[in-house]
């Protein structure tokens, strides 16, 4: 009996102590992992807008960001958006509207949010909780990055994931204003190295840059192998010495601008996975962002994009 | 005698009524389902209008989780029996997704039934059995994701040790990873403990061994005998420890996880046993003395994992 | 084995050679196969896993005297998990993509075989000092293992080195699958064997 209880003791000292330690662990690491996890996507997204250690950003770029709710009440869905916008006072702050299946304009309200706090998933849905219908029920969707140099729109950034050939890909596409990819980053993958793991790389991933619109709508995987002359132009492109004179590169550019994607070498599905992945975020995001304009247009909404 | 009758009658009468609700049923549509890459096929209780059936307005189909963006119809097709409907889209259909078809305003033998809706999914039970079929072949623990390889090569010397090795292992894990998914999903997630879950898991695989180990030895002594020695080198296995994580991971449900567990376990005796055949023929074969032992198994288990990969990328649902 | 007479560099250098992790005792072989497709990968690990030997090797040899005899395995267990626990945290605030990369085998550590045995053989006889000399030996020994493994696959698969285009070309993408895992280590294997017999029929001879 003596022993069973010194046993006991012994192991919920132990048990303690350990969870002493990692309590503090993760006190400490908690909000470094935040920050540094905001750092990643924001070097990614400026990455992908183009800017970099050699060139940095413009000082009036501004990204903001739009989030896309489903809004459940009774048994009619509506689509909800929270945006930053120029609110009644004067100041920026975030507005929330709502918008029917069509597309038309139902409903705003004001929110009391910050910038910083519309970044945390809680704060919004704390926020959302006072405007809602009682009944109501808003399913967080996605979430858009709108580029904008002034008051003039550069770029979409859409964050998204799809299923790879493993299990899900995490990836961020680059758009400009007219719907051309400006570029693709792929933040999260569990492809097999060597073979689906080369989506990462910069000669399958710069294949995309340029395509525009309505070739992307079309855009398929091909299995011939890359073009040498192709690949070199994919592997130096944002490089400052890529060894290509401008003619050359504008030449290359040309002729493969309408090119389907070549697929990795024994990575058939992979390359599919993304091109089509890019493909159905791309076009999705094109119809929102067209109905979102017509109904903050008819809803008079002043957004500061 | 008479309380016979009454009940009989009661049961009929309960039969009637669900007999009368069943006819009744609110949906109209009995099934629907994806055929080739841009089909639809809907199924109806009774023959419908052809006139109604053949307007592709009647129809609208979207992505479930994208209620606002209807996809294009391209086509309508009644079948001759007038029940079976295939609604054809413009672009392949992303059958990963849940689809949503509405049918506005059904019109059959001239009786309007109102609009009805019906979600189109891949049988659900294909996909458990892809799990099960992922996580024993396709994405065999021991040959693709090289997990458990201490135990593995430990003991697969003879085919007797290696089956018991895997029968009890498959015991162990899929008791510890229910286990675990329970606690992850109804303890550690809701409170926000889950920094916590590597001491957990470990703790509850650790508790199940000891569980089984005392169970067995008192109910069947037998078994405990010719099991007992492998239940020690389960807990040093990181299988069992690596699918409880992975479960945490990814969100699957009580059922999908049952199956990743049991594939797990059946990959790992499916490993042990194939491996053990070729050994215990090693014995006999003529190996260069550096090569002796743990060497030769490892290029054995090498050529077992190329051979493996021709399984990556089989979908079978 | 009665507490040890050796140096302490003579332990450090144990861990690296005599009694190397993965090439000689054949343990831990999970992450020498499964992550050692970089140098830089297979090096992270290998600081995941030092870090998680010595601070265990010492905390055991600390409390040596207090565990209980019955509960010895249980509070080895406890003492890994805490320690893995701190350092997957870590890693994951300080070092995101590093850490995805390495997936689900920071967390795993805690079932390496290699720091439980190194608790039950060393650290539950010996002194603070000499456990952590001895856990230093160990998780260099994995280091040094993983990162030959990953520099033989990372030049001979992808023609780079630690990122660096050495080569220029890709030899054989077969070294950066999975199999060449089981291949390379089991010809290491083979390899260490071979030199040690070599040095005994030498040492045999001379004396």
């Amino acid at each position: 009996m003596k022993e069973i209880i010194r046993i006991t003791i012994a192991l919920t000292l132990s048990c303690l102590l350990a969870g002493l330690v990692i309590g503090t662990t993760f006190i400490f690491t908690a909000k470094a992992k935040q920050h540094n996890e905001h750092l990643n996507v924001q070097q990614t997204m400026l990455g992908l807008l183009g800017y970099g250690p050699q060139r940095p950003a413009a000082p009036e770029l501004q990204l903001h960001q739009v989030h896309r709710y489903i809004v459940k009440h009774n048994e009619t869905m509506r689509m909800g958006y929270m945006l930053p916008a120029r609110c009644s006072g004067g100041g920026p702050g975030y507005v929330w509207v709502e918008l029917d299946l069509k597309g038309d304009f139902l409903d705003r309200h004001e929110l009391a949010l910050t910038p910083e706090a519309a970044l945390s998933a809680d704060d919004r849905k704390k926020a959302l909780a006072g405007i809602l219908d009682p009944g109501a029920e808003a399913d967080f969707a996605d979430t858009m990055i709108i580029a904008c140099l002034g008051d003039r729109r550069t770029a979409y950034l859409l964050p998204g994931e799809f299923p790879g050939f493993k299990t899900f890909i995490k990836a961020m596409v680059a758009l400009d204003a007219d719907f051309q990819l400006l570029g693709l980053e792929v933040i999260e993958h569990e492809e097999d190295p060597g073979l689906g793991g080369e989506i990462t790389q910069d000669y399958f991933k710069n294949q995309f840059v340029g395509k525009t619109f309505e070739k992307l709508k079309h855009l398929t995987v091909i299995k011939e192998p890359l073009p040498a002359d192709y690949e070199h132009y994919l592997k130096s492109m944002g490089l400052r010495n890529s060894g290509l004179s401008e003619s050359e590169t504008a030449d290359i550019r040309q002729r493969y601008k309408d090119q389907d994607i070549h697929a990795l070498t024994g990575a058939t599905i992979s390359s599919a996975a993304v091109t089509n992945g890019v493909k159905a975020m791309v076009k999705k995001f094109a119809y929102r962002i067209q109905v979102l304009d017509q109904a903050l247009a008819d809803g008079d909404v002043k957004v500061l994009f | 005698m008479k309380h016979d009758v009454k009940a009989f009658w009661m049961l009929m009468l309960i039969i009637a009524t669900l007999w009368i609700g069943g006819c009744e049923a609110p949906n109209f549509i009995k099934a629907a389902q994806f055929e080739e890459t841009d089909r639809i096929v809907l199924t109806f209780a009774g023959p419908v209008d052809p006139a109604w059936a053949e307007d592709p307005s009647h129809f609208t189909v979207n992505e479930k989780p994208d209620p606002d963006i209807l996809l294009d119809i391209a086509s309508v097709r009644l079948s001759p029996d007038r029940s079976r409907l295939t609604l054809t889209l413009v672009d392949p259909i992303n059958q990963d997704q849940p689809h949503q078809v509405v049918a506005k305003e059904i019109v059959s033998e001239g009786r309007n039934l109102g609009t009805q809706s019906v979600t189109v999914s891949k049988p659900y039970f294909g996909y458990l059995v892809s799990i099960l079929i992922g996580a024993l072949l396709i994405q065999n623990f021991v040959f693709s994701k090289y997990l458990g390889l201490c135990v593995f090569f430990g003991t697969s010397q003879k085919k007797s040790t290696a089956v018991g090795m895997g029968i009890t292992f498959t015991f162990v894990i899929v008791f510890a990873s229910l286990m675990s998914w329970f606690l992850y999903q109804f303890v550690l997630k809701p409170y926000r403990l889950d920094y916590l879950q590597i001491i957990v898991f470990i703790g509850l695989v650790s508790l199940t061994v000891q569980a089984v180990d005392t169970v067995l030895r008192k109910i069947n002594p037998a078994l405990f005998k010719a099991f007992g020695v492998y239940l020690v080198l389960v807990i040093a296995n990181c299988i069992v420890i690596a699918v409880p994580l992975i479960l945490a991971d990814n969100e699957y449900n009580m059922i999908e996880s049952l199956m990743l567990a049991l594939g797990a376990g059946l990959g790992f005796l499916l490993a042990l046993f194939l491996m053990s055949s070729v050994r215990e023929r090693l014995d006999f074969a003529n190996v260069p003395t550096s090569y002796r032992g743990l060497p030769i198994a490892f290029i054995v288990a090498g050529l077992f994992a190329l051979s493996f990969m021709g399984f990556s990328g089989m979908s079978i649902f | 084995m009665a507490a040890t007479t050796k140096t302490n560099m003579q332990l450090v250098v144990n861990g690296l050679l005599n009694e190397n992790p993965i090439f000689r005792l054949a343990l831990s072989m999970c992450p020498a196969v499964g992550i050692s497709t970089t140098v830089a990968n297979g090096l992270l690990l290998g600081v995941a896993v030092l870090f998680v030997q010595v601070f265990s090797s010492c905390t055991i040899a600390l409390i040596k005297d207090h565990i209980h005899p019955r509960i010895r395995i249980p509070t080895y267990t406890l003492t890994i998990a805490t320690w893995v626990t701190v350092i997957d945290l870590v890693l994951a605030a300080y070092l995101p993509v590093a850490y995805k990369a390495m997936g689900i085998f920071v967390r795993l550590i805690v079932a390496f075989a290699i720091i439980t045995m190194r608790l039950e053989v060393f650290a539950c006889r010996n002194t603070v000092a000499a456990s952590f000399w001895d856990g230093v030996g160990m998780g260099f020994g994995f280091m040094f293992g993983m990162a030959t493994l990953g520099a033989v696959r990372e030049v001979m698969g992808m023609g780079t080195l630690l990122g660096y285009d050495v080569l220029g070309f890709r030899p054989m993408l077969f070294f950066v699958l999975p199999a060449a895992g089981f291949f390379l280590v089991g010809f290491m294997m083979a390899m260490f064997n071979y030199v040690e017999t070599l040095y005994n029929r030498r040492a045999k001879r001379g004396s």
